[in-house]
């Protein structure tokens, strides 16, 4: 198809121009599925590149390396020792010995283990002279897998510095080969604070991040592949890797009240469902409110102002759990409203399906709105008054003027904001669970799971699986992960359409 | 744990001195408190560290008892850590993490089941299990009891439910009907709380009125191998169509709190426990009324609606030292004991379990106690319950009160069947095969023989067994009650060794015959 150029596209009518685009769409999806195939095709080779280069880096560095790095593979730092750079060569040494010796010890037998995840249980002995039973523990399916993942973590980190030891053999052979000198340990120390200061710094966050963030996880995401609940809680009795038969569970279609991807599906819709209504809801409703306050004309800005943040300085489970009993069948609302008389039956505010759904979006707003209230204050005093003057004698009405300059101005700024706010409130366990703790009921998602209510969210629904009967973790491992692709699919599509990433010099 | 990961760090950091840290990697398994040699006989004779997890309202007197028990043993010293812990929340944390747990913990008994399976609790010694099933009604000895053994000590009789109600709004002679107190609440603009949507077991008293039965085996590991539910029946039918009567009144409330009483729209009845007399009695002073359970009618029966006889107990986490078992197994029956039971009954007026303290004058006299007892003609004793069967129960109630038609109140029985044959997610194979179960080959009544298809329509047993006359079994399908042949009971008409054999006709009905082997 014809591509047409600026001028001639401005020139077409507005449905042309629709049209045109909708068929820009289409014809471009071939180039773009080759453009990622090439894109994916280049990131394996890439791979598999790197992966030959490993391989080949070793075996050529011994076959050309002089005795001191031929040695160098067998004990760590003899190399760097022999050529004088005794800190490095202490380093590489301790830390081959430390990795030996805790492989002897101890790591040799979770790593042993760790594709059983254990052989035998505890047992009870009798005492008789005691009349006590005593508990003999064996293996413990938790302990091994969070040591054997912890020690394979350990042989990574070990193979990648054995590798740079060998590497820093090569390359000093081939300065001193040129008769240039190796660095020094004083150079070394030097360096550290220097051309290396980088390394300093990110050492410590960087261990941190791995220690308290890619652990637990790599931990998190196994379980989900063994069958780790209360009844096989690996104490008592040993869990074992039972593969994608997990995941299988979670996605045979089915219905009824026993079908886990029914329950799954319904809860996600909802949880999307919620996580829009909450986030846009306070978003315009509080944008609202800051254009009421900021209009000029309006007395006692301070109080307005003073008033709705005094909900955030009340803490929220306090008050999310005392406006809960206040909507209760036999709470202050509905007392009220019988002593009044205009009703006279109770209205079941949290036990009808979509009123219990109403409510916790409309207390979201009221909780949510000074939030935004504030942002928005903030961001509305900064729109430069000339946009607004320039309007006007251009005879842009008050809506227009909405349209045209506060809105794109917001969303330029706030886009990022409202991205964040919509996955947190997708795992806003407080509102919800505080609120309702996830009923009414729902009659027919009560899977074995643990019940599902009508406004449980996936985290709420997560939380249940842990904590109920039969605590699923494997489940709630399963659940965790979907929830984490989930928010990222949204994220990143949301992320790569927001004007704040795409035209970046609007508004400078 | 972490105490581990402290010495992996300490490792790292002593670079160069690695004999200094040794493998001493079983020392963090065993449980603090070695005991320390004292001069006296008794061969307990140390200090332990206990820690202790009981509900808030008697943690102060608890601290007492144990130090009365302290003072009853010469030589062993306690160093107690009691924490108040909520029954519900203590099982939970302990099958969470049985080695972080509390020593010794209370827990209601429907958490039973789940804590043997979790290897929260420790099997009672021969003499001690002797002693508890003696001094304790036979119902709370059944509720601590998992295939013959005993793997807990009874703290309560009392776990059952019953009525409070307003004498000024319900009259005394309406409190034996359903309808009338519904519509004695109507009429005053007062609540009706029965927590039927949030709890099974209260949900249940409606079923047992009408004779329906949930029955679940648990084996010896506690896990639960079949369940025998009628809930899905015409008797079931009558129940929900008796519970649509309160749940669909303006009067209903959701709720098992006395504090209704003195909500913005105060109850008039609420159906509570013992645990609630004294805030039900504070709150309505005089006009407090205590009643067994009322009736309610359907097509002109009546039913008088049924409950769960529960229990609290005490139980112990495994230990790997057997002096310390001792003294553990010790603390726990001196703190289920006469004395203590009393002593509980007097401070919180929580209803003993053991024989001796119940026949006392003061505790016949407890009206709380006295309506329990009076309930307790149509209670059923809460055996072992799978837990899914509470997420699953607390449904019924809320699909009741959204059917408009008895088709719809039979949907609603039907989802909860399927949800209860879910739970135990046989394969089809299990489900399809038949199995004998009876008093043979030493078990009774508890363990499935397998059989295996022969032939299209007959089934044999894989082995044959030993039966002698008088022997009574029964040939199932599913490890469930739904199908089993013969209508009553097999009787074995002489000794022999046979093979139990089971033929189907085209309609599925079946005859069992016995085979000589």
């Amino acid at each position: 198809m014809r591509k047409y150029s600026d001028l001639e596209y401005l020139k077409l009518p507005k449905h042309k121009r629709l049209l045109y685009k909708i068929a820009v769409f289409f014809t471009s999806i071939p180039t773009k599925i080759k453009n990622f195939g090439l894109k994916v095709y280049n990131y394996i080779k890439k791979i598999v590149l790197g992966i030959k280069d490993f391989f080949v880096n070793i075996v050529m560095t011994f076959i050309k390396g002089d005795y001191k790095t031929k040695i160098s593979y067998v004990i760590m730092g003899f190399g760097n020792i022999t050529r004088g750079q005794i800190i490095r060569g202490v380093f590489f040494f301790v830390f081959e010995a430390i990795f030996i010796f805790y492989m002897i010890t101890t790591g040799g037998k979770w790593l042993s283990l760790l594709p059983s995840l254990g052989l035998q249980g505890p047992e009870e002995v009798y005492d008789e002279t005691l009349d006590t039973f005593v508990t003999v523990y064996h293996d413990n399916s938790f302990k091994i897998l969070l040591y054997g993942v912890l020690t394979l973590f350990f042989v990574i980190a070990f193979i990648y510095t054995w590798y740079i030891n060998i590497k820093q053999n090569r390359i000093a052979e081939q300065i001193l080969a040129t008769g240039k000198k190796i660095k020094s340990d004083k150079d070394d120390l030097h360096s550290m604070v220097d051309d290396q200061f980088h390394k300093t710094l990110l050492a410590l966050p960087i261990t941190g991040i791995v220690i308290f963030t890619v652990f637990p996880m790599v931990f998190m995401i196994l379980v989900a592949f063994t069958n780790y609940s209360a009844e096989f809680n690996g104490f008592s009795k040993l869990f074992t890797w039972v593969g994608w038969e997990n995941f299988n569970k979670l996605f045979t279609f089915g219905t009824g009240v026993n079908s886990l991807s029914a329950t799954f599906g319904e809860v996600l819709t909802w949880t999307l469902i919620w996580a829009f209504f909450a986030t846009f809801s306070n978003y315009f409703l509080g944008m609202l409110v800051a254009i009421m306050i900021n209009k000029k004309g309006i007395r006692f800005k301070k109080l307005w102002r003073t008033v709705l943040v005094m909900t955030i300085a009340i803490p929220q489970f306090i008050s999310l759990l005392y406006v809960s009993k206040m909507f209760s069948k036999s709470g202050l609302v509905n007392g009220m409203l019988q002593s009044l008389g205009w009703i006279d039956t109770a209205i079941p505010f949290w036990e009808n399906k979509t009123l219990a759904r109403v409510m916790v979006i409309v207390i979201n707003i009221w909780i949510g709105i000074p939030y935004l209230m504030l942002i928005a204050s903030g961001i509305l005093m900064n729109i430069p008054q000339d946009l607004y003057e320039s309007a006007k004698i251009d005879g842009a009405n008050a809506f227009k003027q909405y349209t045209k300059i506060t809105l794109p101005y917001m969303l330029f700024v706030t886009g990022p904001y409202l991205l964040t706010s919509f996955i947190s409130n997708m795992n806003n366990f407080n509102v919800i669970y505080l609120l309702t703790t996830g009923n009414p009921t729902n009659p027919n998602a009560t899977s074995s799971a643990g019940s599902v209510g009508f406004t449980d969210l996936l985290v709420t629904w997560l939380f249940k699986i842990t904590t109920g009967a039969e605590s699923q973790y494997y489940l709630a491992s399963v659940i965790g992960i979907m929830i984490f692709i989930v928010v990222s699919v949204i994220s990143l599509i949301v992320y790569s359409l927001m004007p704040s990433t795409r035209n970046e010099e609007d508004f400078q | 744990m972490k105490t581990r990961f402290t010495k992996a760090l300490i490792a790292l950091l002593a670079i160069g001195t690695l004999a200094a840290c040794g493998n001493n990697q079983t020392s963090s398994e065993t449980p603090s408190g070695t005991p320390s040699e004292t001069p006296e006989a008794n061969p307990l004779a140390g200090t332990y560290d206990v820690k202790v997890w009981a509900a808030e309202a008697i943690t102060e007197l608890t601290t007492t008892q144990i130090a009365e028990f302290e003072a009853a043993n010469p030589g062993i010293v306690i160093n107690e850590t009691v924490q108040a812990v909520g029954e519900g929340e203590a099982a939970t944390q302990m099958v969470n993490d049985v080695e972080s747990g509390a020593d010794i913990f209370c827990f209601a008994q429907d958490q039973f089941a789940r804590l043997v399976q979790a290897g929260a609790l420790t099997k009672l010694g021969q003499k001690t299990a002797a002693t508890v099933s003696e001094r304790n009604d036979a119902g709370s000895v059944n509720a601590v009891t998992s295939e013959g053994n005993l793997f807990a000590y009874p703290l309560t009789s009392d776990n059952g439910y019953f009525m409070y109600y307003d004498k000024s709004v319900v009259a005394e002679n309406h409190v034996d009907s359903l309808e009338d107190i519904i519509a004695d609440c109507e009429a005053a603009n007062r609540l009706f709380s029965f927590e039927l949507e949030g709890s099974a077991w209260y949900a249940a008293s409606f079923f047992f009125a009408t004779g329906c039965k949930s029955e679940w085996t648990a084996d010896s590991e506690g896990k639960f191998t079949s369940v025998y539910d009628t809930f899905n029946s015409a008797n079931g039918l009558v129940a929900v169509k008796g519970m649509q009567k309160l749940v669909t009144s303006k009067a209903y409330n959701n709720s098992s709190a006395t504090s209704e009483f003195t909500a913005a729209t105060p109850s008039a009845v609420v159906v509570s426990g013992t645990w609630d007399y004294a805030t039900a009695a504070a709150a309505l002073g005089d006009n407090l009324g205590v009643a067994d359970l009322p009736s309610f009618t359907v097509d002109g029966n009546s039913y008088h609606l049924g409950s769960y006889a529960g229990f609290k107990l005490l139980g112990v986490r495994p230990t790997t030292d057997a002096k310390r078992a001792a003294v553990l197994q010790q603390l726990a029956l001196y703190l289920t004991d006469a004395k203590c039971q009393e002593q509980r009954f007097d401070s919180n007026a929580w209803g003993p379990s053991n024989k001796d303290v119940q026949a006392m004058d003061k505790v016949k006299a407890n009206p709380a106690l006295a309506a329990l007892q009076a309930q307790s003609a149509h209670s059923t004793p809460q055996g072992q319950i799978h837990g899914s069967w509470w997420d699953i129960g607390k449904a019924i109630a809320t699909g009741v009160k959204a059917a408009t038609s008895d088709a719809e109140l039979q949907t609603v029985l039907d989802t909860y069947k399927a949800a209860v044959d879910g739970v135990l997610a046989m394969p089809d194979e299990v489900r399809n095969a038949w199995t004998v179960i009876g008093a043979i080959n030493g078990t009774t009544w508890n363990t499935d023989f397998e059989m295996t298809e022969v032939e299209t329509g007959v089934w044999k047993t894989k082995e044959a067994y030993t039966l002698t006359a008088g022997t009574e079994f029964k040939v199932r399908q599913g490890l469930s009650w739904d199908k089993a042949w013969p209508a009553a009971n097999f009787v074995v008409e002489a000794d022999g060794t046979y093979y139990i054999v089971l033929t189907l006709d085209a309609e599925g009905n079946g005859t069992v015959t016995l085979e000589a082997a």
